[in-house]
């Protein structure tokens, strides 16, 4: 397979060049698909017309295709020195050594082959591991085989291989490829074990088990089978459940510490740290071949579990986002600079996560600002003072979607393993003073991507690149380029490492603790906050107007909210569409309802809402518009605080914000409550009062809680477990002993 | 030339990505790479007159809600797609529409409203009809497109750019930064 020769002069030049490449290599990077994707990268920008990095290398020639049954190859020839020095130790002196002699090389690529020839091929022609090829490979087989298929083939390749030494037959790379078969093997378990846990029997463990007694007793890969295997078992049988926080006593701050925990005032560093601690949590569980295109982007009802950890990922970003939204919206009442002083606050957050190079949570914030419902309250964005706004501009620049995001790429291919944050525009005045302040960090931070831009790559490909190519073969190709992005993904992930920060359960219980609101809800507030000042214009077509026997479609449209919010319920498998994972856990009920047919409005209001959880608001909220009673707002959000007389939640204010509307009788007040604060039961079995400065004020059984409800003070409201005989209820207005 | 956004939106899984990678590229392009500057643009022949599009998909992001009122914010037209297979997607768009509108504070927004998979006949669970009368009651165009077997994936995007052009005829050129027109030419 040699071919010897090559004029000199050319290969002097690209001598040096290929060795400096190699060097960086060797002492930079770990991932080869990097260094092919940066210099890609660059080239791109140099040349329009752009091709894998090794064709445009001077040492490397495409040479040609070569079918052979069941597989297609790209050649290459590869120059490469004669003699070989030691492989890492490249260095300048190697420049001056030009008078070598050279060899041509070829180097095959598969191209496309079926699932067999795709797994011989993790070994080369001489039985060598073909390492950048391996990692591809597992990174990628699922969108094309079963694990267990694999193992098979990888076991049963070997199985032959050494019948073949048995009988004499093999050839002298049989040892060599049995080897690489094992290196294999090894790879797989250590970077892939999930794929091994197949509860409840873990059957391709147990596969691989057999194998090994038989054919490598005692061998470092038979003790990390057993390992695995002891690993699987002591998880499934030890203490699975439980995961949920309780307050331990050390847990309990000082009743002043709590303060911190309400916007704006706020300790920025410390948000920004908690945030990054939360995404880096799931970023480092994310599985990067979940975000392949043919995963990811088909996922459907039955299969949402397999991109379980992006859906995490992606329902942190948007539980961040509405955080923003809410606690800017929540309080109708609030002074506009006091509002403006919560956007400051968000930005101080969020120029704390540029330095600490979370670019997740970051870009949840800026786009939680940039919601239509907070970035249209005009008049508190003109309270800003100019280098707040200034650096909302700059933060904002960062994720433009112009030139295909760019800015982002680019941010992230330089600081992606860098140790801080040190990339700033010319035109960032803000960001350089940040950078300029905070001068060179002595500890070094990692990174967290905005998964988005992969997950949207990884779906362009998938849908670009065809599966397969002529005769059915499996398109390999199109694999590699696919690793491209996860090598990506995986090199940031090992970056993550970098962050070391604190846990502050307080934080999470604050996070927790914000009410969510939807589009419509947090957009009915935004224009009770300031109103829409053009003459608002007539948004929906007249009623009348395109009256063409198609009256269904209007009458969808009028009370669009209701309908279209149950068509997400009801056909949305994955269900997170449009809300945050906090909400879905604390509303397991929501997905059974919306079974009416979505055809009817449900025009009474009071008769839907009994039997839905807080969704139902939508419809409310949005149907008000119908009445024309612009006069006080129509609905609050009123705060429910739980008391029982468990002893842990002692000393701990926790209380969760609801809404509600005009027409919201106690029995649905209370059930709302108890989806929000995790209780089941009868909500006959509860009672519900608002806390007044002097008593109590407990609501009757079957009151209006809007209308009932005492304005001239803080809405705050205790639900509890009604006692049996002792609440006595006179009249509506019933006096309780304060508890 | 003039420069036109157009975003393209619709649930998981209805094929967004199979249009615009149609428009863009032609489907089945060996060495196509999705994180390129231009990727995602191209410049076209609409009535005499070249324009750029920039189109913006927001295939594999769907379900970060949070950033979608910034694409609707940033986009001059707008393309629904649903697909003719799955009745849940087509529900979707009437929640999408309503929140472009409300970013848009306008009722009138160029939209053209796709049924996408029309090669898909035999799995059909969204009549032409339906469309037909979605896209009425939207007051926006309607076309049902097939990115697979490329049939009126082009319309789709020049329609679009009609619309654009009725609207706001008179919109003056932006002068596109140095950087990029030394790439165009």
């Amino acid at each position: 397979m040699l071919v010897r020769g090559c004029a000199g002069g050319e290969l002097r030049h690209s001598l040096s060049e290929k060795t400096k490449a190699l060097a960086a290599k060797c002492h930079a990077l770990r991932s080869p698909a990097r260094e092919q994707r940066g210099t890609e990268r660059r080239r791109t920008r140099q040349r329009k017309s752009q091709t894998r990095w090794y064709v445009k290398q001077p040492t490397w020639r495409l040479w040609g295709e070569e079918r052979v049954d069941g597989a297609i190859y790209t050649v290459y020839l590869k120059k490469v020195r004669y003699h070989r020095p030691t492989r890492c130790a490249s260095s300048e002196s190697d420049d001056e050594i030009s008078h070598l002699e050279w060899e041509t090389v070829r180097v095959r690529f598969v191209k496309a082959g079926t699932v067999d020839r795709l797994v011989e091929a993790l070994a080369t022609d001489d039985g060598e591991l073909e390492s950048t090829y391996v990692n591809v490979f597992l990174a990628t087989y699922r969108s094309f085989a079963e694990c267990s298929k694999v193992l098979d083939l990888l076991l049963g390749r070997y199985e032959t291989l050494a019948a073949d030494d048995v009988l004499s037959t093999g050839t002298e790379n049989s040892q060599q490829h049995r080897k690489t078969l094992v290196a294999c093997l090894h790879v797989w378990l250590d970077t892939y074990p999930e794929d091994f846990r197949q509860p409840p029997h873990h059957p391709a463990l147990q596969q691989l088990l057999t194998f090994t007694q038989i054919h490598l007793p005692g061998s470092e890969l038979h003790s990390k089978v057993l390992q695995k295997l002891a690993i699987f078992s002591a998880e499934r049988n030890g203490s699975v459940g439980g995961s949920g926080v309780s307050l331990a006593p050390g847990m309990r701050l000082p009743a002043h510490h709590t303060i911190s925990y309400r916007l704006p005032h706020v300790p920025h560093r410390h948000f920004a740290e908690q945030l990054t601690r939360m995404d880096m949590e799931l970023f480092k569980k994310l599985v990067p071949h979940q975000c392949l295109g043919a995963i990811w982007s088909r996922r459907d009802k039955d299969r949402s579990h397999d991109a379980a950890t992006v859906l995490a990922t992606v329902n942190q970003f948007n539980a961040v986002s509405f955080r923003v939204i809410s606690t800017v919206l929540v309080e109708p009442i609030l002074k506009p600079l006091e509002r403006a002083d919560i956007l400051a606050a968000w930005l101080d957050i969020a120029r704390e996560l540029r330095v600490l190079k979370n670019f997740s949570s970051l870009k949840a914030i800026i786009s939680g600002l940039q919601s239509n419902p907070v970035y249209r309250l005009r008049k508190t964005w003109a309270l800003l003072n100019k280098e707040k706004a200034e650096l909302f501009e700059e933060l904002a620049r960062i994720f433009s979607e112009d030139n295909n995001r760019w800015a982002q790429r680019e941010l992230l291919m330089r600081e992606g393993t860098a140790k801080f944050a040190d990339t700033v525009g010319e035109n960032d005045r803000q960001l350089q003073k940040l950078l300029h302040e905070r001068g060179s960090p002595g500890v070094s931070h990692g990174t967290i991507p905005y998964l988005g831009t992969f997950l949207t790559d990884l779906t362009m490909i998938d849908t670009a690149i065809p599966d397969t190519v002529a005769d059915g073969l499996i398109n390999f190709d199109k694999r590699r380029k696919e690793f491209e992005v996860l090598a990506q993904i995986k090199l940031l992930q090992g970056a993550a490492n970098a962050y070391h920060l604190p846990t502050d359960p307080m934080f999470d219980r604050w996070f927790d603790s914000v009410i969510i609101l939807d589009d419509r809800e947090a957009y009915q507030l935004s224009c009770q906050i300031e109103p829409q000042t053009n003459a608002p214009k007539e948004r929906r077509p007249k009623k009348n107007e395109n009256n063409n026997g198609h009256r269904k479609n209007d009458s969808i449209a009028s009370t669009s909210s209701s309908n279209s919010s149950q068509f997400y319920c009801e056909t949305d498998g994955v269900g997170t569409w449009k809300r945050d994972s906090l909400e879905r856990r604390s509303s397991p009920t929501r997905l059974s309802h919306g079974s009416s047919s979505s055809s009817i409005p449900s025009l009474d209001v009071s008769l839907s809402s009994a039997n839905s959880g807080p969704k139902q608001l939508n419809g409310k909220v949005a149907n008000s518009p119908a009445h024309p009673t612009r006069n006080g707002p129509d609905f609050y959000i009123i705060r429910v605080t739980y008391e029982s007389d468990c002893v842990e939640t002692e000393g701990v204010v926790l209380y969760k914000s609801i809404m509600l509307s005009n027409n919201e009788r106690t029995p649905q007040v209370i059930r709302n409550s108890m989806l929000k604060l995790n209780l089941d039961g009868d909500p006959d079995g509860y009672t519900l009062a608002q806390v007044l400065p002097e008593r109590e004020m407990v609501l009757p059984a079957n009151a209006n809680v809007y209308y009932a409800v005492n304005t001239a003070y803080n809405l705050n409201f205790i639900l509890r477990p009604r006692r049996p005989e002792t609440d006595v209820v006179v009249n509506g207005k019933t006096k309780n002993k304060r508890a | 030339m003039r420069e036109y956004k157009i975003v393209v939106l619709g649930s998981g899984g209805v094929g967004k990505s199979a249009l615009t990678v149609q428009f863009v590229q032609g489907i089945f392009v060996e060495k196509y790479d999705p994180t390129i500057e231009d990727s995602y643009r191209k410049q076209v022949e609409v009535d005499g007159q070249q324009c750029m599009l920039e189109i913006l998909d927001t295939a594999g992001t769907e379900q970060f809600t949070a950033m979608r009122d910034l694409y609707m914010k940033n986009g001059q037209g707008f393309v629904l797609v649903y697909s003719i297979t799955a009745q849940s997607t087509f529900n979707d768009l009437q929640d999408l529409r309503e929140q472009i509108l409300r970013v848009k504070d306008t009722n009138d927004v160029p939209m053209v409203l796709v049924g996408n998979k029309c090669d898909l006949d035999a799995e059909r669970v969204v009549g032409k009809q339906q469309g037909a009368n979605l896209a009425n009651h939207f007051n926006c165009v309607f076309m049902e497109t097939s990115a697979k077997a490329k049939i009126s994936v082009n319309e789709v995007f020049y329609d679009l750019v009609r619309q654009i052009n009725k609207k706001s005829p008179k919109e003056v050129n932006k002068p596109r930064s140095r950087k990029h027109i030394c790439r165009l030419l």
